[in-house]
């Protein structure tokens, strides 16, 4: 199982020691590990150029991912909030109709949501990658899910104390939600992060691009120069696999019991 | 309010979109033409051949990525210290970006530079032209989603199996079973639930392959790797047609249904 493990790992690890090699030694490696451990790479990613702003994707990628995380998150308890608290009639079946939803795969989504788009004038914006990002189903039911399973005594209690609908959510449902929320929002930063069809399709200047179609549609004119593309690759990916790190433990259990609800 | 907007609102229209014509290059207007797209799809060569494209992939990546994702939870359950460092390794793939991914593996495979003709070379073997060849392009990209997507199925195969009581296997073993008739017959019945989502699952994934083609071959070589999503990216994005790419959305939905209706039928008839 080591031997897997290393597997797993040494591509990671060759596209690092390879974003420090110089470019010289990229095209004729005599070992894994650089002998000159170079931030050539690194420099000529981060300079600014019209072509390749990658700060400004950086930026772009940060402000969207953060924004749906927030947004999918108070969306997304709200409307779990109404459908598991508050007795409205239908709401198990609103609640069935969001789940149904997720069972369509999202490209039949790409085509209508982009004419919309278009006819809001947000294409090319951020609001194209953030607002349709919050109608996402899974947060909905996932949170659904646990606010069922907390007992509603102690939220009777604060009604009854006179505290308002929105003290109670905001006051003691979401405390309360904290482990549910936290493993959404992870996930949804993940996803945001990580979305490619969406800004590639969606977005139009290359200023307001996220990071991975920045650097996919930069590298494939910098073909064969590894060395920067691997070093764009790596400023790309080190946020996520520093969140990886931080919430592994979280990331994981959540994971695993994604296949044993059914 | 933001799922009205933005999936109830979309699906209706994509509906409606499927039967009309909406060229954004021409200059005719938005106008309903019944089930031409349909029948036009049918017809279409591109539409046939990324239909065959799609299908091998599944065919392809869904045995390999069940097998190998069960093989590795087995492996990590039979691990006695370090399996939570594995684990965290295997699922790491999985954070990168397809966009990453896909440019960590092409340079891999590169024909000239890349890390395998790298070593065949040392070993005195011509260099392939991995992601250039008809026949080698979608094997190889087969491996590198194998790489990338492993580690959530195994996590969550790993898990199912720590479900499964100790007790059972203790009987077993008492009455002289061998480790193989404990796998046939206790592991495998018991995680047949969750090895069916598995199933279910990654070919919902494989039909909608999409990042990888575009990032590592956009396609090619000579259409050997254009899957559906690519043609409808390439029919809505490149060409601007976007009534027949609603059309061809819908014959992937309505394929990805037809396919794990059918999956599931079988599954269930056969372990049940």
């Amino acid at each position: 199982m080591l031997a897997v493990a290393v597997v797993f790992l040494s591509p990671a690890v060759l596209m690092v020691f390879t974003a420090f090699k110089s470019p010289d030694e990229v095209l004729n490696p005599s070992s894994a590990i650089p002998h000159h451990w170079t931030l050539e790479n690194f420099a000529r990613t981060l300079k600014y150029s019209e072509e390749a702003p990658f700060a400004q994707w950086l930026l772009n990628s940060m402000l969207i991912s953060t924004s749906v995380t927030f947004l999918v998150l108070f969306v997304s308890s709200l409307t779990a909030f109404a459908i598991a608290r508050l007795k409205i009639k239908g709401s198990g079946k609103i609640l069935a109709v969001i789940v149904a939803s997720m069972m369509i795969p999202g490209q039949l989504f790409l085509i209508p949501v982009y004419l919309m788009l278009g006819w809001f004038h947000w294409l090319d914006t951020p609001l194209a990658l953030i607002v349709p990002a919050t109608a996402g189903g899974f947060g909905v039911f996932m949170l659904t899910q646990f606010m069922r399973s907390i007992p509603p005594s102690l939220e009777e209690a604060a009604l009854i104390d006179g505290c308002s609908l929105w003290g109670v959510y905001s006051q003691i449902c979401l405390p309360l939600c904290t482990p549910a929320l936290a493993t959404l929002g992870i996930f949804t930063f993940i996803g945001s992060w990580n979305d490619f069809l969406g800004p590639l399709v969606f977005m139009d200047s290359v200023r307001n691009y996220t990071l991975p179609v920045g650097i996919a549609l930069y590298q494939s004119s910098y073909f064969t120069e590894y060395g920067k593309t691997l070093a764009t690759s790596v400023l790309g990916t080190a946020p996520l696999v520093i969140v990886y790190c931080i919430f592994q433990k979280r990331i994981i259990s959540s994971m695993a019991t994604t296949g044993l609800k059914d | 309010m933001s799922f009205l907007v933005f999936i109830v609102c979309p699906i209706l229209f994509a509906a409606a979109l499927a039967f009309t014509q909406l060229d954004l290059t021409s200059r005719e207007h938005l106008h309903f033409v019944g089930l031409d797209n349909f029948r036009e799809a049918l017809k279409d060569p591109y539409f046939i051949q990324a239909t065959k494209v799609t299908c091998v992939y599944a065919i392809m990546i869904v045995p390999a990525f069940v097998v190998l994702s069960f093989g590795l939870a087995l492996g990590l359950q039979a691990m006695t210290f370090g399996r939570n460092a594995v684990r965290g390794l295997i699922f790491l793939p999985g954070m990168f970006n397809v966009v990453v991914a896909s440019i960590i593996w092409r340079w891999f495979y590169d024909g000239e530079f890349g890390f395998f003709n790298y070593l065949l070379k040392r070993v005195g073997i011509m260099p392939i032209h991995w992601l250039g060849e008809k026949t080698l392009a979608l094997p190889s990209i087969v491996v590198m989603s194998l790489w990338w997507g492993l580690g959530g199925a195994t996590i969550i195969l790993l898990a199912a199996l720590q479900q499964i009581p100790t007790h059972l296997y203790e009987a077993a073993m008492i009455d002289g079973a061998t480790s193989r008739r404990l796998l046939t017959n206790i592991t495998i019945p018991q995680m047949r639930h969750v090895l069916l989502f598995i199933v279910v699952t990654s070919t919902i994934g494989a039909f909608q392959v999409f990042g990888q083609t575009f990032m590592m071959t956009n396609g090619g070589p000579d259409r050997s790797t254009t899957g559906l999503v690519q043609l409808i990216y390439d029919t809505a994005f490149n060409k601007y047609r976007l009534g027949y790419a609603a059309a061809l959305s819908w014959l992937l939905f309505a394929m990805i249904l037809v396919v794990i209706i059918v999956q599931a039928l079988l599954l269930r008839r056969s372990i049940d």
